[in-house]
């Protein structure tokens, strides 16, 4: 071996044995968890089942039902990376104009981002109570309209939850979209004045297709950190609550790994998630050109 | 220069990795992990420290974790062969622990004539060994009331609606909200519904005392009276965790709460003159609500290796200490275990702490059995369901037993 690849070795060789010990390993472990028996009682003497939890989990009924937590855990994907983007984008094209000010605006809007996330749930959580919440406070002193039990009804709940990591999610796509802005050369802007085009001409045949090879990357990411956002459903809604009905396929998990004990349950389920997200990643990436030049 | 540079930096990670390991193994230092609430952790906190100065070169570290997450922590950290040394809690979940086998017996690590200095039900003995000693008996609900509005406390469930609309009428009424609620507690969970349901004739277990008994006229009454006292009487707030019930009684807008004895300290810090009173009695049944009552104490982890356990074992008889443990009970009114602390005159001349030890005794002992943890987890969507009008109190008691036999089936597997 060369002195250089000797170095290479010696430099990679702790990032590798860190990787093993906090991802592969684990990873694996789940992995065979999964096709195992380890609950409350065969906690240290659990042995291979096959795929018994893999069936457990799409035929037998649970609580919450596993399908109607899928399908929630798609509406909350889509309708939160579907405001973070819109938002997102539409914020950057503010803050790319030559407003006063800028500096400041830009600040203030990544700040949802910049607060942990843990704190801005429970605030928010908060400002969801029926009687004392800011929300209601709003709607019946100022808008005139009924308090809305926030908390309490299970639609209403995991609407909060939306609201909340909207907030949360729009500053990391803005200052994505912003960045990419920021990269487009202005001559092509000038050119399309010159030939007379429009704002929203040149919005749809310069700026969006050429902030797509880097928003791409980032709605995988946001919908995949989305997907698996476990902190604000679980404590906005505090443990899926009312009545488990806020549940979230990743909180669903927890509460089934944490609270009930099922580790071998909730290892087939984080595998069956591991699953669903690598796929909608590969076709979301294959099927948007991700990877294709923008020039 | 290669070769320096990469023999540092092996060095440099190997101190890291070694340090990341024997940190938590050094055998000079004892960890407890806790549920404690920030007023008994300062007291913890303070014994520790005490400690620590009578016993130089020993370090005893105290960790917070929420009630769930210490005992999800802890048995996972436990079956990795980790965790704290001793971990202090309810007794509930030594059920759970000795299943997933994450603690130690006590009874060869500690003389007879040393336990015989406790009282019996601080001893908490499960499948014939003993996993836990406590410093406090209890952990019990009660009425919690403000003198400010309260003279005399409600003895019925009767008197208690009339004493709260009277409370309300008086402090009158902002947009049809009461400035002032006549009595407040947690919706979410199912340990604060306890005392109406045991009020109500019912328990969470059958006779053999692993089979849940949730779906029954006891359980249906007691879910109406308390949706009844939000709906009807309109004498509750209509939204209530721990939090917001806390809050409303500490900023003076709830006369009167349904707490338990981990809290009290902190309203009188607050500023607020109360007076503990024992749950009042169900007038249709003649029951008394009786709250569930479980020691509070230290365990030990099954991970602890035998050259430790010495320090482990005197830092214990430290913090169960008499001295200790009257520390504790003047400061919070909790029920110590210490025989000898029951004929102390400050116990004995305190009034509240003679409630608090009178609500005990009406109290019900909380079952250790694993179960429990289904009956919890049944529980716990149903009565939230009831309390947000989307499920009748009929529909909810049978949701939550068909519940809580599919988890512990689910448990047995």
């Amino acid at each position: 071996m060369s002195k250089n690849k000797f170095f290479i070795t010696f430099l990679v060789l702790p990032a590798f044995v860190l990787l093993a010990a906090v991802v592969f390993y684990p990873f694996l472990y789940n992995v065979a968890l999964a096709f195992g028996n380890m609950n409350l009682n065969k906690i240290r003497d659990w042995h291979f089942i096959g795929l018994r939890q893999f069936v457990k989990i799409f035929t037998e009924p649970s609580q919450p039902d596993f399908y109607a937590v899928f399908l929630k855990t798609i509406i909350w994907t889509v309708v939160n990376v579907t405001f973070h983007v819109t938002l997102g984008v539409f914020l950057a094209l503010l803050l790319n104009q030559q407003i006063k000010g800028k500096s400041i605006y830009r600040t203030l809007l990544v700040l949802p981002w910049a607060i942990p996330q843990c704190i801005v749930a429970l605030t928010w959580r908060g400002m969801f109570n029926y009687e004392y919440g800011s929300f209601n406070l709003i709607l019946t002193k100022y808008l005139g309209l009924p308090a809305v039990e926030w908390l309490r009804s299970p639609t209403e709940a995991f609407l909060a939850c939306i609201l909340t990591n909207v907030w949360l999610g729009f500053p990391f796509m803005m200052v994505v979209a912003l960045g990419a802005l920021q990269s487009i050369p202005h001559e092509l802007y000038e050119a399309a004045e010159i030939d007379g085009a429009t704002w929203g001409h040149q919005l749809r045949t310069i700026t969006l297709p050429l902030i797509r090879p880097v928003m791409i990357p980032a709605i995988t990411l946001g919908a995949v950190w989305t997907f698996n956002n476990l902190n604000i459903v679980w404590l906005v809604s505090n443990a899926g609550e009312p009545s488990d009905n806020t549940h979230i396929l990743v909180s669903f998990v927890y509460k089934a790994a944490f609270n009930f004990y099922s580790f071998s349950y909730a290892a087939a389920l984080s595998l069956v998630i591991f699953l669903i997200l690598l796929v909608f990643s590969l076709i979301f990436m294959k099927q948007s050109r991700a990877t294709e030049a923008a020039y | 220069m290669l070769r320096t540079v990469s023999v540092s930096f092996l060095c440099l990670f190997f101190i890291l990795v070694q340090g990341c390991s024997t940190r938590s193994s050094q055998a000079n230092r004892v960890v407890i992990w806790h549920q404690m609430r920030p007023d008994e952790g300062n007291i913890l906190q303070r014994q520790i420290t005490r400690y620590m100065r009578e016993h130089p070169g020993v370090e005893v570290v105290q960790l917070y974790k929420e009630t769930e997450q210490l005992r999800s922590s802890y048995v996972v950290a436990a079956l990795a062969g980790q965790g704290p040394d001793l971990i202090h809690g309810p007794s509930d979940p030594v059920g759970i622990y000795e299943a997933t086998q994450s603690i130690k017996p006590l009874e060869d690590i500690f003389p007879q004539s040393y336990l015989s200095e406790f009282d019996s039900s601080s001893l908490l003995w499960y499948k014939g060994h003993l996993y836990q000693i406590a410093d406090k008996i209890g952990n019990h609900l009660a009425l919690v009331y403000n003198k400010k509005y309260v003279q005399k406390p409600p003895q019925t469930d009767v008197e208690l609606i009339k004493l709260s609309k009277s409370i309300q009428e008086k402090y009158g009424y902002v947009a049809g909200r009461p400035n002032v609620y006549g009595l407040t507690w947690n919706y979410i969970e199912p340990f604060f519904f306890i005392p109406f349901y045991t009020g109500f004739g019912g328990w969470v277990f059958a006779e053999d005392g692993v089979t849940p008994a949730l779906d029954n006229q006891s359980m249906v009454n007691a879910l109406n009276f308390i949706r009844s006292l939000r709906d009807k009487e309109k004498i509750v707030p209509n939204e209530a965790d721990y939090e917001i019930a806390d809050a409303l009684f500490k900023d003076g807008k709830a006369a009167m709460l349904i707490n338990g004895d981990w809290s009290w300290a902190g309203y009188k810090q607050k500023g607020i003159d109360i007076g503990i009173a024992p749950l009042p009695k169900i007038t249709s049944t003649g029951l008394w609500c009786a709250p569930m009552t479980s020691p509070k104490g230290f365990s030990l982890n099954i991970n602890v290796r035998s050259e430790k356990l010495p320090l482990i074992v005197d830092v214990l008889k430290y913090l169960l200490s008499e001295e200790c443990q009257l520390e504790t009970v003047k400061e919070l009114q909790t029920a110590p275990t210490r025989k000898s602390l029951y004929k102390n005159p400050f116990i004995l001349s305190n009034e509240n702490l003679q409630n608090s030890l009178l609500q005990i005794k009406l109290g019900r002992s909380m079952p250790v059995v694993p179960e429990l943890r289904a009956v919890w987890d049944a529980m716990r969507p149903g009565y939230q369901a009831v309390m947000g009008r989307a499920r009748t109190p009929e529909q909810a008691a049978k949701d939550m037993q068909a519940l809580a036999l599919r988890k512990i089936k689910e448990m047995n597997e």
